[in-house]
């Protein structure tokens, strides 16, 4: 048995996963609170435990995210973008367009036939189609980000939100509430500008379907609802898609141990 | 190789410290002019017994210039007005800011009133240079630029004086081309060394400068061809000049093997035909420069240009190292990806800025390029 740890430290938040012989997912874990925290290691300490695999069974590590290059825990590390690929290609590989929404990103990726990366963008250094805007919405609301999807389903329809910077565009939703308009509304408007916003970034590329979506804006299904509107495709999900990145550093951390032994064995 | 290590360090100090250049010629009795982006006719100024001196701007933080522009335009253009603004540019005579793009347009009138103890002197060019009338455009605005230093610093211009200079900057380009096609040899030398090289051309003498480089090749040719396991790209753009970027590169193995970089080798590409009128000379120069982004080409020929470098260099990918809202360059990275996609060669976009402070999103960009190449 080959045991392998993948982290993606992001910038929100911290997850681990851990494989058995780069294909079977022995466990989980998540917390809030991503690079320069205490959360990457609450992770794998977390995983570890619930799994029973102690840590001297590991037959690598390798860490991803903006925080991968600060866990001294791992023997190597990948950028998310490449983990994302690897993992999303794990459980969907058929996928030909990743659309990765982090805390503080958003990625679209062009999958080969083969899985591999052909092409990838980012988006600008702007927090508006990122996590981050959904952040700043619920907290005006009072409401978790689980309960924004609830609140957007019940939506009549969609208020337009127009402003794309995320600070005019409180002080827009603050506005349209002042003026009287259904809160379900309003919610479903933010999750139809994350979607605009990002979907313009998807059509940078020459996307193709299978179209999948990760990170943690990909739980948020209004903002998944609204994305199959605006590119006119289905989108994939997994329960998974959270774990994407972990995912694939742990198939890589799999990758290279089976490099590293066929080597000694040459 | 003690000797090249003293000629790199040379350069760093050089292309590091701006300042003490300019204090070193001012000491020197020598009247100093500030040359903005992207070509400057420094040629004439040279001639005319002047030193001109490259400003790109540096990265900083941007506040007193924001009075005069709004955030969103190019950072190189807001950073150099907020130098001349903070006095960074004292005792220089004069500035020649051409007019070659929107930013620089902005720039030339905001200093005016900015910095009005540096005179502002335009170089205006013509959309369509490469006209006859295009080129007369081009050399009546050199007269005007001439006529300026003239009466801002006391000095005269003549024809004979600038076909000297027009010698010496010929010879100047064909070592700055001669040294990036030699660097590729030497793969020890970084990005950031590299850089150091093009950078100091725009704060030494012209003709020291050429000797500096030549004294490089010299020694670099002496020694053995390395053995090259470094990625090669082709980097492409208005600067690449900020040294965080740089070790990125340094830290994921890339060697720059050839660049479209404004700040770099497009300053080099065409020589001054000597064989008639030394200022006729300069202004057919200007009419045979092409693949940049600020010089008008209905059939965008860069893209070519740069797939083809690719292919020559047998570059694995092009870098295309994005200032922060400048427009021409956007303009031109859609052709030029879709030129590289029809190549087969990753093209991938960084964006830029002179106020950057977190490099993390470049540094996931080039990661990935290398771990998918």
């Amino acid at each position: 048995m080959i045991y392998t740890l993948g982290i993606d430290i992001g910038s929100t938040t911290s997850k681990c996963v851990i494989l058995q012989d780069g294909k079977d997912i022995l466990g989980t874990s998540i917390f809030t609170g991503g690079t320069g925290t205490s959360s990457p290691i609450k992770a794998m300490e977390t995983v570890l435990s619930e799994t029973g695999i102690t840590k001297d069974r590991l037959s690598a590590i390798v860490a991803t995210g903006y925080g991968r290059t600060t866990f001294t825990q791992a023997q190597s590390q990948m950028s998310e973008l490449s983990c994302h690929a690897k993992g999303v290609h794990h459980v969907f590989p058929l996928a030909k367009t990743i659309i990765d929404i982090g805390g503080q990103d958003a990625k679209v990726i062009n999958l080969s036939d083969e899985g591999k990366m052909a092409n990838f963008v980012m988006n600008d250094k702007c927090a508006a189609g990122t996590g981050r805007f959904l952040d700043v919405m619920a907290n005006i609301f009072q409401l978790t980000i689980d309960q924004l999807e609830t609140e957007a389903f019940k939506a009549e329809k969609a208020v337009k939100i127009s402003n794309t910077c995320t600070v005019f565009a409180e002080s827009e939703v603050i506005s349209q509430l002042a003026s009287g308009e259904n809160i379900s509304n309003v919610i479903a408007g933010i999750c139809q500008s994350v979607a605009g916003r990002v979907a313009a970034l998807v059509r940078r590329t020459s996307f193709q379907e299978d179209v999948c979506m990760s990170g943690g804006v990909a739980k948020n299904g209004a903002v998944r609802k609204a994305m199959e509107k605006e590119l006119g495709v289905s989108i994939k999900y997994s329960p998974m898609a959270q774990y994407m990145g972990a995912l694939g550093a742990a198939i890589y951390a799999y990758d290279k141990t089976l490099k590293e032994r066929m080597n000694s064995n040459e | 190789m003690e000797k090249i290590n003293q000629l790199l360090e040379e350069f760093r100090n050089i292309a590091e410290n701006p300042s003490k250049q300019l204090e070193k010629f001012l000491k020197q009795g020598k009247k100093v002019i500030a040359c903005a982006p992207v070509y400057t006719p420094e040629e004439i100024i040279h001639s005319m017994g002047l030193i001109p001196m490259g400003v790109w701007g540096a990265d900083m933080e941007i506040k007193e210039a924001k009075s005069y522009f709004p955030a969103f335009i190019c950072s190189i253009a807001q950073s150099i007005l907020e130098q001349g603004q903070k006095g960074y540019f004292d005792g220089i005579s004069a500035i020649v800011i051409p007019s070659l793009c929107d930013s620089l347009k902005c720039l030339g009138e905001n200093w005016k009133y900015a910095v009005p103890n540096i005179p502002f002197i335009p170089m205006t060019y013509p959309q369509n240079r490469k006209n006859e009338v295009g080129i007369e455009f081009t050399k009546a605005s050199y007269k005007r630029v001439i006529k300026d230093l003239e009466r801002i610093t006391g000095q005269k211009f003549s024809e004979e004086s600038l076909a000297k200079s027009n010698k010496i900057y010929n010879e100047h380009n064909e070592v700055m081309r001669q040294i990036s096609d030699v660097l590729v040899d030497y793969p020890f030398i970084t990005a950031s060394q590299r850089n150091d090289i093009f950078k100091s051309a725009y704060l030494m003498e012209k003709e020291n400068h050429t000797s500096l480089v030549k004294s490089l090749i010299e020694e670099l040719k002496k020694m053995p061809k390395e053995e090259n396991k470094k990625i090669k790209v082709i980097t492409s753009g208005i600067l690449a000049d900020s040294k965080n970027l740089l070790e990125i590169f340094e830290e994921n193995n890339l060697q720059i093997v050839g660049d479209d970089i404004a700040h770099e080798s497009r300053q080099y590409r065409v020589d001054i035909k000597n064989d008639g009128n030394a200022l006729d000379g300069l202004a057919l120069k200007f009419s045979e420069m092409d693949n940049c982004s600020v010089l008008f080409d209905v059939d965008k020929k860069r893209a070519d240009y740069i797939v083809n470098m690719a292919k020559v260099k047998n570059a694995a990918g092009v870098l295309m190292i994005m200032t922060k809202f400048c427009d021409p360059e956007e303009f031109d990275y859609a052709i030029i990806k879709k030129a590289c996609e029809e190549a087969k060669i990753p093209c991938i976009p960084i964006e830029v800025d002179r106020q950057m402070v977190n490099y993390e999103q470049a540094k996931t960009i080039v990661q990935t390029f290398v771990e998918n190449i």
